[in-house]
């Protein structure tokens, strides 16, 4: 099925449904294990190795803009300065307002740095989309294990629960149940009412929408392995189901594990985004990525540099982790089973 | 094939079945006072009670959705407890099978709102259909038959780069910079077929749907483009160039015809969910589509109308799923023995 | 006193007059470039169709349920005729003042001010070409009582008319019918009211509101009339529904006799045809304004209700800036003081004297697009003067050292620890943290609450720990009277689960007792003076800190004429007097 979290009013393709065409690497190399084999395709593939480096660049400014904002003091996202604004309250300057002091200019109306709240804000928006990744990974790891293993009427009904998640207009629901579900999660789990309580109920619900394409890999991926003679082996030892499952089965999971999570944290960035843009989620003054884009849309011709700069940000962070979850996927083919 | 066919409507129903009780659970276990929501901020108490019983939500969750689901089927009578109805005949509302429900906050059933919101939805989700698939078959195409050229790199890398961006910031920016700054294009305002004849409709509907159309271009480039290089490999093809065809003929008649099935498909999937609204698309336009209707109705807490535009949106969905399912069998008949 | 009160009516005339003059047009040289356009006050020839794009949806098509401001001026000028109603004039001395529409005057009152009588014009007609009856006014006064029903609407009738437990006309019992047809009489075309008090300013009170607005019993469904229309002003709609998310297209009525009217002080109604397009989406003003910066030819004949968002405002320039208006809005914005949690004067004066209000405005748009207000009374209502408690030593940039100084005098503990509660909006979360910053080098911690829908809610708790609110607030009617015991007298506010509209829980002896001394003041001017003090009395308690009185942007299609605002138009576009040009 298509759009795992079809959030931008569409996806991208999930990864199963695309993943039977993956090229076939090249010619075949002996005595080399499975994951030597990997890494060898993976150091030769040029644009894989560039947005890993990409993917690690952001990975590592999301960690360090919490020490840059509070240890160093060198980028400050809730500090306003009205000076740097001209008489309509936009960026005084040229280009939007960059200067030595502020490199990405400044953003209208309150006159805070570009840099520092892009900066921040990806820190924020990395860690709902890991959030809500590992969510959905987690639930549809144990069910996908679970239907797969089981087989019968608990693999019938998890199938059908998969066919009733994926039948729910997913960008609709996140949006109509915002208040509701909100309520729900303060009282529930008690968080604190704000942003804290937006966060956990995006997150939560981003994983609930998310997990199918995942179950539905290692489903097919537990149908396969049942039969190897390591849980066979297992089986025969005295090791209970369950043990067998999470024990055995899933370290042998971990390469389409590794490639689903790759390709569904882009995903999640831009859902948070297009929900800030809805008005659910992190608001200001906290910055994400999503709700500076979503401010910055008011003034996309009149501030055109503060328009594009979260947007790029975005773009960049999404086409670095498809590109790599793409690369990981030729590389370690974790469908070549079929 | 009937059998089958009958199966699969089947699973549909019981499928939508299941997506209107969650829906009613979701929605109607909340601890938000719905009633009191309904009424409106000025309402005293006993309005409150007044209101509680016209909409039934004095009653438990399951008699809600009995009520409900019996509406679908044979239609019902606006207020629900019959006293009111009886002690104010003039205000009575029929709403025939099959019924949605009754929105207090628009005075009207919500099968009509749906009626009159749904064509600009559909016409979206029409012309957006007609362009990705256009554009994305034939760039897959161009892109599998030139593999590894730069033309293959162009079309795979612009298409991601295009999907990377939100969707808002690309309908913001046609807007913004293509139409008002650069003024390449009339300002688009949709046009019923009956006001500005089917040209009218288009050139109005072309700017958003392409919009929404570029979401899912990469997806479906990547899916021709994966489909016809792994046809154009395999043995037939194979044999089939061999037994001197020439090329552009192998394409389109074999080649294609592997890549028709997932194909139609994605599709179908892709458009059921569209039909349901295309919030963000609809909302950067400002075309008031099913996608406005529920931001609008979920900000009025009009719970009724948001539950019948989720059952809509998702049978829309089941029913393109049915839909492809069927033309499945027909295609493949190993379907129909799965 | 006498004489203080007329200098200050004066000095609030003068500020109004400023804007409406800058409204009118004039020389926009002489205002720089933001001023406004030259050929913006002509007049216009009848005929043509105006488009009117409305970014929101109204609540109901009512005359009984209606209270948004836009709505009863527009639709006074176009659907429902009052009793009485506000001229279009931009002088506020002659706009405040009402003349007769359906009535043959504006109205007598006896016995200081608590009987009022009305009687109708010959040949006013309903859209259907019956007349309207006085029968029909009292109807229509009686449905504002069945507020279980008729949701929505002004409550004043129920506690001014001289009538008890009166349910509305659909539950009383014959009795109580009859109480409230002898409260409300009426004899042959002559309607008298009669309330349980003084009501000096009632004729204004229905020129603005439709609370005494003819109503047509048989057409009266109740619930089910909320989006009906039985016009009887110079345009009907077309099926006689209005589509809440649509809107309507509004074509001539055929019934109304202009004889019976004032053309030129009331509605000119010029264009035969309004298409009058409603998109409630949330982008829907911003593409508005886009259209009409654009002036393509769908909407050369269009006016729209939603403001120039702020960034637009740069855009305003060359040619499209002679279909630009720049005026005060009838809107005052102002932060309220939780009077449960602020004891302490000190802190409340302190948070006064460290307010950023030009910061606050520039995080709004900038000067076009809110002025710094000096008092909660807005310079469009009567009496309207700066409050000396934040007119005096305020440059409205907030004043840290100062703050710090009264803080330390008064021996508090800093930092103060603030919270600061508000409607959330991407332009509000930039503007409150402006607040903030200043608020936080003046010897406080503030940190910010930004709510949801529900705000009004939340803040109306008594028991709530937020310290300050932003609220706004219109008047009614261009009186205090609908500004000042709204929002700070305390009984009709307070209950055991709310401060109503009190959101501080104010609440003063002393200001309540002016409020019954201005509820009874048998003329307007005695009242305005009693209101000017408690105006000053609210400053030194500081129940509340003005903030800034909204500014209204308004542009206009190339071929629309008689483009203005009105303090009858709540200075929105002024509909009675646009014309579409050929």
């Amino acid at each position: 099925m298509s759009n795992p979290i079809g959030l931008q009013d569409g996806g991208l393709a999930d990864p199963a449904s695309t993943s039977g065409a993956s090229e076939e690497p090249g010619g075949p190399v002996i005595s080399k294990s499975p994951t030597q084999l990997a890494m060898g395709r993976l150091l030769k593939d040029k644009l894989t190795m560039i947005s890993a480096a990409f993917v690690v660049f952001f990975v590592l400014l999301a960690l360090t803009a919490p020490l840059a904002y509070h240890v160093f003091g060198w980028i400050d996202p809730l500090k306003s300065d009205q000076d740097l604004l001209n008489d309509f309250s936009l960026p005084a300057g040229k280009w939007g307002g960059i200067s030595s002091d502020h490199w990405l200019g400044v953003e209208p109306g309150a006159g805070r740095d570009t840099l520092a709240r892009v900066w921040y804000g990806t820190t924020f928006s990395l860690l709902i989309a890991l959030s809500a990744t590992i969510v959905a990974m987690v639930l549809g790891v144990v069910l996908g294990i679970v239907s797969g293993a089981a087989g019968g009427w608990v693999d019938a009904i998890i199938g059908r629960i998969i066919d009733l998640t994926l039948a729910f207009p997913q960008t609709l629901m996140l949006l109509a149940l915002a208040s509701t579900g909100m309520i729900m999660v303060r009282n529930y789990l008690h968080t604190p009412a704000g942003n804290v309580t937006a966060a956990v109920y995006v997150v939560i619900v981003l994983g609930a929408f998310g997990w199918t394409s995942i179950a539905r890999i290692v489903r097919g991926q537990v149908l396969s392995m049942r039969e190897f003679e390591f849980v066979h082996a297992a089986q025969m030892m005295g090791a209970s189901k369950v043990r067998i499952y999470f024990r055995e089965i899933l370290p042998n999971l971990w390469a389409p594990i590794l490639v689903t999570f790759t390709l569904m944290m882009p995903a999640f960035v831009s859902a948070e985004a297009a929900l800030a843009y809805l008005n659910v989620g992190i608001g200001a003054p906290t910055p994400t990525l999503g709700n500076v884009l979503s401010d910055s849309i008011s003034f996309a011709d009149t501030a055109p540099v503060y328009f594009f700069v979260p947007a790029c940000m975005i773009a960049a962070i999404v086409i670095s982790f498809n590109l790599l979850g793409d690369g990981l996927r030729d590389a370690l083919d974790p469908k070549g089973n079929r | 094939m009937w059998a089958y066919a009958a199966r699969r409507v089947v699973i549909g129903i019981l499928l939508l079945l299941a997506l209107s009780l969650v829906t009613f659970i979701l929605f109607f276990a909340s601890p938000a006072d719905q009633a009191k929501l309904a009424c409106g901020k000025q309402c005293t108490q006993a309005q409150i009670a007044v209101t509680e019983k016209a909409l039934g939500y004095d009653k438990p969750v399951y008699e809600q959705w009995a009520g409900f689901a019996k509406g679908v089927v044979a239609g019902r009578d606006f207020p629900i407890d019959q006293a009111q109805r009886e002690a104010a005949p003039e205000t009575v509302t029929h709403c025939a099978a099959p019924c949605l429900g009754f929105s207090k906050y628009y005075g009207e059933t919500v099968n009509s709102l749906i009626k009159d919101y749904a064509p600009i939805s559909i016409s979206l989700a029409v012309v957006a259909v007609v362009l990705w698939l256009f554009f994305g078959v034939l760039l897959g195409i161009a892109a599998a038959v030139t593999k590894g050229s730069i033309l293959d790199r162009g079309i795979v890398g612009l298409t991601l780069l295009v999907y990377a961006f939100p969707t808002f910031f690309i309908g913001v920016f046609f807007l913004k910079y293509v139409v008002v700054k650069w003024g390449l294009l009339d300002y688009p305002y949709y046009t019923p077929i009956a006001e500005g004849g089917v040209w009218g409709w288009l050139t109005n509907l072309w700017l958003p749907s392409l919009t929404l159309a570029l979401v899912f271009l990469a997806s479906y480039v990547r899916m021709t483009r994966a489909f016809v290089l792994e046809s154009l490999g395999e043995d037939y093809i194979r044999t089939a160039k061999a037994k001197g065809l020439n090329s552009r003929a192998v394409l389109f008649k074999h080649g294609l015809r592997a890549a028709l099935t997932p194909l139609v498909t994605m599709t179908g999937i892709d458009f059921g969910t569209l039909l349901g609204g295309a919030i963000i698309t609809e909302s950067v336009f400002a075309y008031p589509g099913l996608g406005l209707l529920t931001v609008q109705s979920s900000q009025a807490w009009d719970l009724p109308t948001v539950v019948g535009i989720v059952l809509i949106a998702g049978s829309f969905v089941v029913l393109m799923n049915i839909i492809v399912d069927i033309a499945y069998a027909f295609i493949d008949p190993r379907v129909r023995l799965g | 006193m006498g004489n203080r009160l007329k200098r200050m009516v004066a000095l609030g005339a003068a500020g109004v007059l400023g804007l409406s003059l800058a409204a009118c047009g004039g020389d926009s040289n002489d205002n720089g470039n933001k001023g406004p356009g030259g050929n913006n006050g002509e007049p216009g020839e009848a005929g043509g169709t105006l488009t009117v794009l409305q970014h929101f949806p109204f609540e109901s098509s009512d005359p009984n349920r209606i209270y948004y401001g836009v709505q009863l001026a527009s639709w006074r000028r176009t659907l429902y005729r009052g009793l009485v109603a506000f001229p279009m004039s931009e002088d506020p001395a002659v706009a405040n003042t009402p003349v007769a529409d359906l009535a043959t005057d504006t109205g007598t009152s006896s016995e200081g001010g608590k009987v009022w009588s009305f009687t109708l014009k010959d040949g006013v007609k309903w859209e259907d070409g019956s007349d309207i009856t006085c029968e029909d006014v009292q109807y229509g006064a009686s449905r504002s009582f069945a507020n279980d029903v008729i949701i929505g609407g002004p409550t004043y009738l129920l506690n001014y008319v001289d009538v008890k437990d009166y349910p509305g006309p659909y539950k009383a019992t014959p009795e109580q019918q009859q109480a409230f047809d002898e409260a409300v009489s009426c004899d042959g075309k002559t309607i008298t009211f009669h309330f349980n008090k003084p009501w000096a300013d009632f004729p204004q009170a229905i020129a603005g509101l439709m609370m005494a607005d003819p109503y047509k019993e048989s057409q009266d469904k109740g619930d089910g009339s909320k989006w009906t229309i039985l016009s009887n002003g110079p345009y009907k709609i077309e099926g006689n529904k209005w589509d809440k998310n649509k809107g309507a297209t509004l074509v001539r009525n055929d019934q109304y006799d202009p004889a019976t009217d004032d053309p030129e002080q009331l509605r000119l109604a010029l264009p035969d045809q309004i298409n009058w397009e409603v998109n409630p989406s949330d982008t829907a003003g911003e593409l508005f304004n886009d259209r009409l910066i654009q002036d393509g030819p769908k909407d050369q004949a269009a006016i729209t209700w939603a403001r120039l968002n702020p960034a637009q405002l740069s855009q305003i320039s060359g040619p499209v800036e002679d279909r630009y208006l720049n005026v005060v809005s009838p809107y005052t914005d102002y932060l309220v003081l939780n009077h449960k949690t602020l004891t302490d004067p000190a802190v409340r004066k302190a948070l006064a004297v460290s307010l950023n209000a030009n910061g606050y405005i520039k995080a709004t748009g900038g000067s076009t697009v809110a002025e710094p207000a000096e008092t909660i009374i807005n310079p469009g209502v009567s009496g309207s003067q700066d409050n000396p408690a934040f007119a005096e030593d305020n440059d409205n940039n907030g004043d840290p050292e100062a703050a710090k100084a009264i803080l330390e005098e008064a021996g508090v503990k800093m930092p103060v620890k603030i919270k600061l509660a508000y409607q959330k909006s991407p332009t509000q979360d930039k503007a409150m943290a402006i607040i903030q910053q200043t608020w936080n080098e003046s010897g406080f911690e503030v940190t910010l609450d930004g709510q949801g829908d529900t705000y009004y809610d939340v803040i109306a708790q008594p028991d709530k720990d937020i310290d300050v609110m932003w609220a706004g607030w219109g008047a009614d009617w261009p009186s205090a009277m609908t500004v000042l015991p709204p929002l700070f007298d305390s009984r009709p506010n307070f209950s055991s689960t709310t401060c109503g509209n009190d959101y501080g829980c104010y609440e003063s002896d002393e200001v309540n007792k002016l409020f019954d001394d201005a509820a009874n003041a048998a003329d307007v001017d005695t009242q305005v003076g009693i209101l000017q003090e408690i105006d000053a009395k609210l400053g030194e308690d500081y129940a509340y800190i003005p903030l800034d009185n909204q500014k209204f942007n308004w542009l206009r299609g190339s071929k629309v004429t008689g483009f203005t605002t009105t303090p009858a138009s709540s200075q929105y576009p002024e509909i009675g007097l646009i014309g579409v040009a050929k």
